[in-house]
């Protein structure tokens, strides 16, 4: 599948700065949110409903749009663990202050997992698939799968992302991960997908796959490398994240390669955080080089093990056919 | 390529069982009744949390309501079945409301005691609701969760219909759950779209809609899967489809487009003319805005030649993320017992359309095709068909 | 109990504020421009909020629909009402 066009919002400077992977240090644990002019991509009455996973979402989806030229995606899918747990979090607030008074209805309307897919659609006056995908640090792979099985029956452009916001109130995220010296961050990342090839972007989605609930992680990926036709050292780069360092020396005996790369140094820590992963690879596949190794980069494998019992694997490539 | 429904399960305010619920179906026996705790109409299961964790023999834990109801909903289904390594299986389940019902009760409570129990912080996670089904029922692999507010359920069916299609798995477990929340009946209140008294989905005079909790799971699998588990079809899921209505965030547009696309596509996927489908098990949710608009919808898309046509949320109340997987379930019924189902509270038909429900459970009816609609916020619609095997 | 050029003026700021209507300042309101459809271009969700705001700040209750859409016409219509309101209770 081909890849028309990407766009993120994170605390790093990755929104419409092409070659930003050699421009990114490690994630300061302090740093911010880089948010573009919202007023630039969403209009002020509709601005105004929408808290930050909104609106990164829509600014990289309207973003990709203009990159790919495309006007109507044919489906919209988005991948979002949290939803719109900021809005959750303001309406039970509400709830709260109001007693047994009259409610304000807003922030509840905009609080569902979907209201990203569906704000979307709305601003686009678009018709077609709409779909979110749920599964904590598998969201946006699953969104992936999804988004091929929609060009795989006849979509022309999909558009599809993953975003989660920063909101720790109403979920222990260090506590599910069981790690209480992450950064955690948030951020947004979309992508238009296109079973065409294009001229624009060097790099294709070859496969994608998800596994929940493993107890061995390390045959899947194997697993993974044969069903691709891929023998150890061909792939040149490994975008990795999983809370335990010492992981490294085993994924080099798998994937035969010692370009093992830590993508939460760069992404800091929120459940979709492969998407901003695989914008990374794409910045790196179109440069066919990363800022910390000698070789030429034309395979990446995103590993997302950020939950040891759920595997999400990404691989992508420059291969022109 | 045929996709086999081989297994449902559900429970609901009409019962525990596949059964129960479609005998209170046929008895036109409501499930909804004024809840003591929340004051408001309300589709309840009948089973407290300390009920269902001895009746599934779970260990002591701190449950989300959310996580019981699937789980008794999904273990009917599931039934007898066994991870094989020559099936690919998978599970797809989805949730509005998730783990929302703890969440809140430490919320409200740690703002006026200082709560800490922050333990109840950790079920929020949709996702985390599914591997927990997918790990009592010894499911790896595909485990996904689909949330599209009311019409998550149905999506979960599609998704896993659309994985067989796609030769990606063989046989997939797929459905819904949503308990209640005081945050969605706060909700629902702050939109005025809450019927103080039963809803009346369809009726002249409907106010708005009761809300309801449950679960429903049905096991699709294609014939390979069959050829090896040798479960016996029950019906078959034909077609389906998911379009978007894109007019405002809550509200369908006047002529429910999205809903109409849905309807349309679902039937050319299925390979039949509107004209076979014997029985519509509509979105219904008694408000003004929706059941005028899918209406609408329905009348175009069947050419002014409607079938039968029924809303069931008067038994079940609105069940949000499972209602489509609820719904679905009673269309197998349909199928299996070659039956109606009712439309409970309706006199009056609404002026603008004129269109009379099924008002009464009717047996020894030709159902060939059952056609289900499910819409959400965001203007998300999905339309599934089942069929006859 | 405010006159009736400063209740105008308060509900504004609490319309800009409530409805988060964040690139608007009260002099860009008109006392009698509509304040749904053509005019500001309120929604059906604002008509909620601006009952919830009714009650909220001034102790108001709208408890029907078609009392609500005369009476969140325009800033003039909710001004008169609070008054008419208002003075009833006294």
């Amino acid at each position: 599948m081909y890849i028309k066009a990407s766009s993120t919002i994170s605390h790093q400077p990755t929104f419409r700065n092409k070659g930003f992977s050699w421009q990114l240090s490690e994630l300061n644990p302090f740093s911010a949110l880089l948010t573009p002019d919202y007023s630039a991509f969403i209009p002020a009455m509709e601005r105004r409903r929408m808290s930050e996973v909104l609106k990164m979402s829509i600014a990289c989806s309207i973003d990709c749009l203009e990159q790919a030229q495309v006007s109507q995606p044919d489906a919209i899918i988005v991948g979002t663990a949290m939803g719109c747990s900021i809005h959750t979090k303001n309406f039970l607030d509400k709830i709260i202050d109001a007693n047994e008074g009259l409610l304000s209805p807003t922030s509840f309307i905009v609080s569902t997992h979907n209201t990203i897919a569906g704000q979307i659609a709305l601003l686009l006056k678009n018709h077609g698939y709409n779909m979110t995908h749920t599964q904590n640090t598998l969201s946006f792979e699953q969104a992936l799968i999804d988004g091929i099985l929609c060009i795989n029956n006849g979509s022309k452009n999909v558009l599809i992302g993953a975003a989660d916001e920063e909101e720790t109130t109403i979920y222990n995220m260090k506590g599910r991960l069981d790690n209480d010296s992450i950064h955690l961050s948030c951020g947004a990342s979309f992508f238009i997908l296109s079973g065409e090839k294009n001229k624009a972007l060097a790099a294709r989605v070859a496969d994608v796959a998800t596994f929940g609930l493993t107890d061995d992680p390390a045959s899947l990926m194997k697993e993974f490398m044969t069903s691709n036709n891929l023998l150890k050292g061909q792939i040149d780069l490994v975008l990795y994240a999983n809370g335990d360092q010492n992981k490294t020396k085993e994924l080099e005996t798998i994937f035969g390669t010692g370009k093992i790369f830590d993508y939460q140094k760069i992404t800091g820590t929120y459940f979709t955080n492969s998407a901003f992963a695989m914008d990374y690879a794409i910045d790196i596949l179109s440069q066919q080089k990363h800022p910390a190794f000698d070789t030429e980069i034309n395979k990446v494998l995103v590993c997302n093990n950020l939950i040891p019992e759920n595997l999400g694997l990404i691989l992508l490539d420059t291969q022109n056919d | 390529m045929k996709i086999f429904v081989t297994a449902i399960g559900i429970v609901s305010a009409i019962g525990l069982s596949a059964e129960e619920n479609h005998c209170s179906l046929k008895a036109g026996i409501t499930g909804i009744a004024r809840s003591p705790k929340y004051n408001v109409m309300l589709g309840e299961v009948k089973l407290t949390n300390e009920e269902i964790i001895a009746l599934l023999d779970l260990p002591g834990e701190d449950f989300s309501r959310t996580t019981l109801l699937s789980l008794l909903a999904a273990k009917e289904a599931w039934g007898n079945n066994k991870i094989a390594s020559d099936i690919r299986t998978g599970l797809i389940s989805s949730t509005s409301v998730g783990g929302l019902d703890r969440t809140e009760e430490y919320y409200f409570d740690s703002k006026k005691n200082n709560s800490s129990e922050t333990y109840k912080l950790m079920t929020f996670d949709n996702g985390g609701i599914t591997e927990r089904i997918a790990c009592e029922l010894g499911i790896s692999g595909y485990i996904g969760t689909i949330s599209t507010a009311c019409s998550s359920g149905a999506n979960a069916i599609m998704q896993g219909a659309r994985l067989i299609e796609a030769n990606k798995l063989d046989r997939v477990i797929v459905g819904g759950c949503d308990s209640i929340a005081l945050y969605d009946i706060k909700g629902f209140s702050s939109l005025n779209i809450y019927d103080e008294d039963l809803c009346k989905p369809f009726d002249e005079s409907r106010k708005g809609l009761n809300l309801g909790e449950g679960a429903a799971f049905l096991v699709l699998e294609n014939d390979q899967s069959i050829s090896i588990t040798g479960n016996t079809p029950l019906c078959v899921l034909d077609g389906w489809n998911n379009a978007t209505d894109a007019f405002h965030q809550t509200a369908s547009s006047a002529d429910g487009k999205g809903a109409y696309l849905a309807m349309v596509n679902a039937l050319t996927k299925a390979n039949i003319t509107s004209d076979k489908i014997s029985y519509i098990n509509a979105h219904g949710t008694g408000t003004g805005n929706n059941d005028l608009s899918e209406s609408i919808a329905i009348k175009n898309a069947f050419n002014n030649n409607i079938p039968a046509f029924s809303s069931t949320k008067g038994f079940t109340g609105h069940t949000l993320a499972a209602a489509g997987a609820i719904e679905a379930v009673f269309c197998v019924q349909a199928i299996r017992r070659q039956a109606l189902l009712p439309n409970l509270n309706f006199s009056t038909s609404m002026p603008e359309t004129g269109m009379i429900p099924q008002t009464i459970y009717q047996a020894g009816v030709q159902v060939e095709y059952a056609l289900s609609n499910s819409f959400g916020f965001g203007g998300n619609c999905t339309c599934l068909i089942f069929g006859k095997v | 109990m405010l006159n009736i050029e400063d209740l105008k003026l308060s509900l504004k700021k609490e319309i800009i504020d409530e409805l988060n209507l964040e690139e608007m300042k009260p002099e860009d309101i008109d006392d009698d421009a509509p304040l749904f459809g053509d005019g500001l271009g309120l929604d059906s969700i604002d008509a909620l909020e601006l009952v919830v705001l009714l009650e909220k700040y001034h102790g108001v209750k709208i408890l029907d629909e078609s009392l609500g859409k005369k009476v969140l016409a325009s800033i003039n219509s909710m001004a008169e009402f609070i008054q008419e309101e208002n003075s009833k209770t006294l």
